[in-house]
């Protein structure tokens, strides 16, 4: 039936016709007064859809922004009649006149209660202001979708948060200032937040909300991020204010000069900054406030902390204070990536530790070697001593480490730049001790030796591993291979190793850790030994079948050496005087003679030379007791103690040989044969021999009789050769020797390295071919410039390389 | 266009050999079955004519728009073929599929007669293009998640996890619960029996709130069940609850385009259940009381069919029998539904009356007829708007202040479409006669879309008027609408341009222009402006000329233009220009000359109009 009332489509039925202005008073009467009951939190009894039906039908009738004007009007009138007062009637004069009245307590208190009353109904207006236009809103909605969009205005919304801003915060608070409420606001937070700083409890949510309320209301209408309340005011002031505080601060705790403190003091203020930004302010000025706290407090401050007598970093290393250095480390690392005054401290100290440590090892220096015989009784000791200190200089320097690792690991967060800077000292002070290639190498010695005896093989391993870590730091890498190879040849040559799987590990660890070059020539002395176990047997075995001579054979261990791969001076003894080699006794003679056969057929065109001095021999001796018993003794004596002992099967009871004669006799070198006959002579315990005069020091007039009154307990009786049989620290004479055959093999080494690098090359100028040298040979040892430049020259002359250029100077390759 | 995406001519073979297998297997459904039905066939030749009103009609009937006739053409390749621009647009608004790489989408594209079409097309890719119902399910979904207002009146509780739920959902989508709830409709909570996985429960829920079919059963270590327990629970629950589909939409769930066939097919079916329900609940239950006592009604809380607001909506004056009592409408409503609007979910949401829980239901006024307000309901409950003509302004009101974005679009398509007549034949629409003309209030209309801000009105409110400019050019009352245009821009103080006669321009320009366009003769269109400047007295006499057209026109709609005729009369006219007017048997000639004269004509009006009210203002 409706179909036919209406054939023709009908204009709106809504507005347009009706009267106009009553219509739009009406709705407006009805509207403003269901507002203001919103205002007032009487609501709940209001319609929605009447109010917005009100309003919908004034933005119908084309009256839309009349109606936006209106309400804004409304607002305006409500928040200047209305909430002004009451925000206004909250601020007491003390919130007004007390501006740095921090120091009286009762005007503190005073000001604190009035301004948390203040706060009170600065939030409720706040909130009570965002929740009714909230809802005005909601009544709105249609007006801010069609007249907001016409007329390109701020929604009801934003423009009534601008009204509260400008009316309510914005507003002188008495009429004779100009201090606004938002200052008020403003000096009231920061003084509850200075309080709160000093240590009071203050209300965190109450200050949390009014700052919610800077935080939503902005500068400008399109509400920029940037432009929010709290952002353009209370922040930059509150900035400020904490620049000051921090500032005043960090020079309190400074000249209270206690380190400790301030790292605890520092530390809790970082915390209570980010949590006051969390829970009372904004995060939004949590990286502001945390860059504060770096400059003003910490920036300003660490370097002194640092450096503070007596409490400060020196000292914390020292009393082991892992927590504080912590501290320290945190604190400075929020300043500066580099951590610059931490490292310098810990740098010195670690350089100064490391000094006293060599000093210690170094201290009982040998006084000016002596000269005259009288000395090699008191040589004895300080040398035993000294090999002692060395591996005492070890032991510290891995305490120190250790110690040093677990402050990295604990108090430094196992930083890079720490570490390297650690390492950087370390490296330091251990290459300033210049036997610290020999101290280490006797550190292994010592330690291959006797040290592992009844050790697991975790324990050995991380034994050697300690080790391995001092090995990084040393430099010259070459001086320790020489002691290393010295010491180890004569492990192995005495069979001194506890364990030859200790040994092998050790030669794998420093394959990794310094190169497979850097160990070649270890592993042949390897080789060799093994070879030589091999050639033993086989000798025996030879023997055995070709045994038809004497029933008695001289059993024949032997240890064939290949002379480049060892160290030269085993064998330099001999080389060094031009000598005939020593005279062996007929028995032992034949026997050699066949061995040398027997190898030579084996393996000809090759050279044996004997090494009398490193060899050691088993043999009976019978001593005929004034009693008329007879006592034997198996006798383990070096080699050329052998020869000597053998001497005396010739010569009657009662009867002697002196200096001279035995050693016409045998031809062993004197150095040799004076220890020799000290160990059977002089030394106590083994006294095979009889001296006259009785007396420490062997002269050549001195005259040796066979001594059968030798008493031990033991059958067997090892006869050591006084000092060289064992690795001790070397006399100043002999370290001037290593030093000189260093220096010519790493003479040798910048050679090969020039020649290697310009064959490559072919020409190359100087500077350049000095930075690769240094390059090549940095991991063995740092290169003396002036010697390069030596070898260099060297190579000219013997025409390896030619000048081709003086500007730069470059060298050219002469193939 | 960069057709670098364009699948080549064998792949495109094989694939739709492929899919024709699988349709026939009966694994895919046909996105264009045959359809040889009459309705369907007028559609078809609706689409051809390019005649907006019956394609209107015939989508509002409810034909299937995608589907296709004997020579597989489909509506949208009809209407792009034949060039109607706005039927084109109305096919895609209402859901016509135009998907590339399918062999009824390209063809489409490369009917398209122009490139406007063509673009059109390209926007409306199915990839971009949504299923018309998923707001309905999107918003069914939401409200599981949904926290601000409250709108669950039932608590399910499985395992430690509750669901807060709708009884009226639950009631409409599931036999089982509808069942459950017409026994105890006041049960405020329902505990599930522990032995089905809670996530199972969760899922069919889900489910029935229209929500996608999970990939992720969300079994597994943790969740304390396997996914095959899941799985039985899923069936236990379907095969319970009585949703037969859902095993198979979650098996199905990993081919894309199944997927996607099976949730169409869901969220319609889910869409008919819920209009089944809302039809015998929501209207089956609206009750007509005196506007006096309306506020006397009291309905509880606790009621059978779980309406938790009753809406109101008075009759309007001019409908009530005279003498009575002014009558109103109540309709029981749920808010849940309700929330689709942003006035309903703003009035729900704020701290005023409407908001507060009591024992008995809030009647709340919504300011429209009762007859707008069931239609406003059927929207908001079932995506369905079909209304006729003549309410369709009250709609557009209605839904404006209701903000439901889409209805108002919807009433607009309505007011532009069947309000529309014929436009592309507009001769003959005059032709017709003036009672056409009558059913539209066309100077309401253009106020209408001024006020509710609906660009699409505006546009066919000018063109409407370009195809119609002799009518009304002369009236006061164009005039008045033209100043009122004005001052609504200088308002806004944009640009000193008049928006609507702008508008009204380029329709008038199209109207012209295309009939040259169609002839091809685009060149001699230009020739022929440029006569009336030469014979300015021409066009001074614009009723003579209109009568000419008119005569004209009644001749000419049996005369097809051949293209061989063009030219030789061309010809003829350019040595005979000056005696175009006597040689009253060169109908074509004339034809386009009284166009071209037509044109200039009402073009020198307007400006006219605008002369006269610059001066006036």
């Amino acid at each position: 039936m409706a179909m036919r009332a209406r054939q023709k489509i009908r204009a709106p039925r809504k507005g347009l016709a009706s009267s106009k202005g009553d219509d739009f008073e009406a709705n407006w009467q009805a509207l403003s007064g269901s507002l203001k009951r919103i205002h007032t939190k009487d609501a709940s009894d209001l319609s929605f859809e009447q109010l917005y039906r009100n309003a919908y039908n004034i933005i119908v009738t084309m009256r839309g922004h009349d109606l936006y004007e209106r309400v804004k009007q409304l607002e305006r009138e409500w928040l200047e009649t209305e909430v002004r007062s009451w925000v206004n009637a909250a601020i007491s004069p003390s919130l007004l006149f007390a501006q740095d009245a921090l120091d009286i307590q009762d005007q503190a208190n005073e000001r604190r209660a009035a301004g948390e009353r203040f706060l009170t109904v600065l939030r409720e207006t706040w909130e009570d202001h965002q929740l009714s236009m909230g809802m005005i809103t909601d009544v709105l909605m249609y007006m801010d979708r069609v007249v907001v969009a016409d007329h390109r205005k701020p929604s009801i919304y934003v423009a009534s948060m601008a009204l509260f801003r400008d009316i309510v915060l914005r507003s002188p608070v008495r009429p004779d200032t100009k201090t606004t409420v938002a200052d008020v606001l403003e000096s009231t937070v920061l003084f509850l937040v200075q309080l709160e700083r000093s240590g009071q409890i203050i209300e965190r949510p109450l200050i949390r909300h009014c700052i919610y309320m800077l935080e939503g209301l902005y500068e400008t209408i399109t509400e920029e991020e940037s432009s929010k309340l709290y952002l353009t005011s209370f922040e930059p002031a509150f900035l400020e204010a904490s620049k000051t505080f921090y500032q005043k601060e960090g020079q309190r705790l400074v000249e209270s000069a206690d380190a400790a403190t301030f790292c605890k003091v520092a530390m809790e203020r970082i915390t209570e900054e980010k949590e006051r930004c969390a829970s009372t302010l904004s995060t939004l000025s949590e990286s502001k406030i945390k860059e504060v706290l770096d400059n003003e407090l910490i920036k300003r401050n660490i370097a002194e902390v640092v450096n503070l007598e007596g409490t400060g970093v020196r000292n914390m290393l020292d009393q082991d204070r892992l927590d504080i250095l912590r501290s320290v480390y945190v604190l400075s690392s929020r300043v500066d990536s580099k951590k610059a005054p931490l490292t310098a401290v810990v740098q010195k100290c670690i350089v100064d530790m490391g000094q006293e440590i060599n000093t210690l090892a170094t201290a009982p220096a040998p006084a000016p070697e002596p000269t005259g015989k009288k000395a090699v009784k008191e040589k004895e000791k300080p040398m035993n001593q000294q090999t002692t200190s060395a591996i005492k200089w070890v032991d510290d320097i891995l305490a120190l480490k250790k110690k040093f690792d677990a402050i990295w690991v604990d108090s430094f967060m196992s930083d890079q730049v720490m570490q390297s800077a650690i390492t950087t000292s370390f490296s330091d002070f251990i290459n300033s001790n210049p036997r610290s290639s020999e101290h280490l190498s006797l550190f292994f010695d010592e330690n291959l030796k006797k040290g592992i005896k009844g050790k697991t093989d975790s324990e050995v391993d991380s034994l050697l591993d300690n080790g391995i870590t001092l090995l990084r730091y040393i430099k010259d890498k070459d001086l320790f291979e020489a002691y290393y190879k010295k010491h180890l040849s004569r492990r192995l040559l005495m069979k001194r190793s506890a364990s030859m799987d200790a040994e092998r590990q050790m030669i794998s660890k420093m394959k990794m850790e310094v190169g497979n070059q850097f160990t070649q020539r270890l592993e042949s002395m390897f080789k060799d030994m093994t070879i030589s176990e091999d050639l033993t047997s086989n000798y025996k075995d030879h023997i055995r079948k070709s045994a038809s001579q004497d029933s008695k054979p001289v059993d024949l261990e032997i240890n064939v050496l290949t002379s480049t791969m060892w160290p030269m001076e085993i064998m330099s003894n001999t080389r060094d005087e031009v000598q005939l080699s020593c005279v062996f006794p007929r028995e032992v003679e034949s026997v050699k003679q066949s061995f040398e056969q027997f190898y030579l057929s084996k393996h000809s065109g090759r050279k044996l030379s004997w090494q009398a001095s490193m060899g050691t021999a088993d043999i009976r001796a019978t001593f005929q007791r004034p009693n008329g018993k007879t006592q034997r003794h198996e006798l383990n004596v070096s080699t050329y103690a052998m020869i000597i002992l053998l001497l005396f099967n010739d010569v009657a009871p009662g009867e002697s040989l002196t200096f001279a004669e035995i050693q016409s006799r045998t031809r062993i070198p004197d150095h040799d044969l004076i220890r020799n006959l000290q160990s059977l002579a002089v030394a106590p315990k083994t006294r095979v021999l009889k001296k006259e005069p009785m007396s420490r020091e062997v002269k050549p007039t001195d005259r040796f009789f066979f001594n059968h009154e030798f008493q031990s307990q033991f059958t067997k009786v090892r006869i050591g050769v006084v000092s060289g049989s064992a690795n001790k620290v070397e006399n100043n004479d002999q370290r001037k020797e290593t030093e000189k055959k260093m220096n010519e093999e790493r003479g040798a080494s910048i050679e090969a390295a020039v020649v290697r690098i310009m064959k490559q090359r072919k020409t190359l100028p100087h500077s350049k071919l000095m930075s690769e040298v240094l390059g090549q040979l940095s991991s063995r040892f740092v290169p003396d410039v002036n010697m390069i430049k030596r070898r260099i020259e060297s190579l000219i002359d013997r025409e390896y390389l030619e000048r081709v250029g003086e500007d730069p100077p470059t060298y050219g390759y002469i193939a | 266009m960069t057709d670098r995406n364009v699948l080549r001519k064998d792949q495109l073979e094989i694939s739709l050999v492929k899919e024709k297998e699988l349709i026939k297997e009966g694994n895919l459904k046909d996105d264009n079955p045959l359809d040889l039905s009459e309705p369907f066939a007028e559609l078809c030749s609706a689409c051809r004519k390019g005649d907006l009103k019956v394609c209107q009609e015939k989508i509002t009937e409810g034909v299937n728009i995608n589907a296709r006739d004997a020579y597989d053409y489909t509506p949208l390749i009809l209407a792009s073929l034949c060039g109607h621009y706005e039927v084109v647009r109305l096919l895609l608004e209402s859901g016509a599929l135009c998907e590339r790489d399918t062999f009824q989408g390209e063809r489409c594209l490369y009917n398209a007669l122009n490139d406007r079409i063509r673009n059109l097309l390209l926007e409306y890719d199915y990839s971009k293009s949504t299923d018309p119902l998923q707001p309905l399910a999107a918003h069914l979904a939401s409200l599981l998640t949904r926290e601000q207002p409250v709108t669950s009146d039932i608590v399910v509780t499985a395992g430690d996890e509750s669901l807060h739920l709708h009884k009226f959902v639950l009631a409409a989508r599931s036999p089982y619960f509808r069942n459950k709830l017409a026994a105890a409709p006041e049960s405020p909570s329902w505990k599930l029996p522990s032995t089905i996985p809670p996530q199972a429960f969760g899922i069919a829920i889900k489910y029935l709130y229209l929500g996608e079919a999970p990939r992720d059963l969300k079994s597994g270590p943790g969740t304390g069940f396997t996914e095959s327990e899941v799985f039985e629970g899923i069936d236990r629950v379907a095969h319970h609850l009585e949703i037969d589909t859902l095993l198979d939409s979650i098996i199905d769930s990993g081919d894309r385009r199944l997927a996607r066939q099976r949730r169409s097919t869901e969220i319609a079916k889910g869409r008919d259940q819920l209009e089944t329900w809302f039809r015998a609940n929501v209207l089956g239950n609206k009750l007509e009381v005196e506007t006096s006592k309306a506020n006397s009604v009291k309905w509880d809380r606790e009621n059978a069919i779980f309406a938790d607001i009753l809406l109101q909506a008075d009759e309007l004056p001019e409908d009530a029998e005279p003498g009575s009592e002014p009558k109103s409408i109540l309709f029981p409503c749920h808010r849940a539904m309700l929330l689709r609007s942003e006035f309903f979910n703003t009035m729900f949401s704020s701290m005023f009356r409407e908001a507060y829980v009591k024992d008995h239901l809030h009647i709340v006024n919504v300011d429209c007829s009762p007859e707008v307000l069931e239609i406003v309901l059927t929207f908001l409950y079932t995506e369905r708007a079909d209304f006729p003509l003549d309410v369709a302004v009250d709609v557009l009101f209605a839904s404006d202040m209701l903000f439901i974005e889409k209805l108002k679009t919807k009433a607009a398509v309505v007011i532009s479409t069947l309000g529309s007549g014929n436009l592309s034949q507009s001769e003959a629409a005059k032709t017709r006669g003036t009672t056409e003309e009558e059913e539209l209030d066309i100077y309401g209309i253009i106020r209408a879309a001024w006020m509710t801000r609906v660009q699409r009105l505006e546009e066919f409110a000018a063109r409407y008027l370009a195809y119609r400019l002799e009518a009304h050019i002369d009236s006061p009352e164009f005039a008045e609408l033209i100043e009122e245009s004005a001052s609504r821009i200088k308002a806004r103080q944009e640009t000193d341009s008049i928006e609507l006669l702008d508008d009204i321009r380029f329709y008038l320009n199209e109207r012209f222009r295309l009939r040259f366009d169609d002839a091809g003769l685009g060149e001699m269109m230009r020739n022929a402006a440029q006569q009336p400047h030469k014979a300015p007295p021409a066009g001074a006499d614009a009723d003579g000329t209109e009568k000419e057209v008119e005569k004209v026109t009644n001749g000419i709609d049996t005369i097809d233009l051949s293209k061989v005729a063009a030219p030789a009369s061309q010809q003829d006219r350019d040595h005979h220009a000056p005696v175009i007017r006597t040689l009253d048997g060169e109908i074509a000639v004339d034809e386009f000359d009284k166009d071209a004269a037509n044109y200039q004509i009402l073009m020198a009006k307007l400006d006219a109009i605008l002369e006269d009210l610059n001066l006036e203002a």
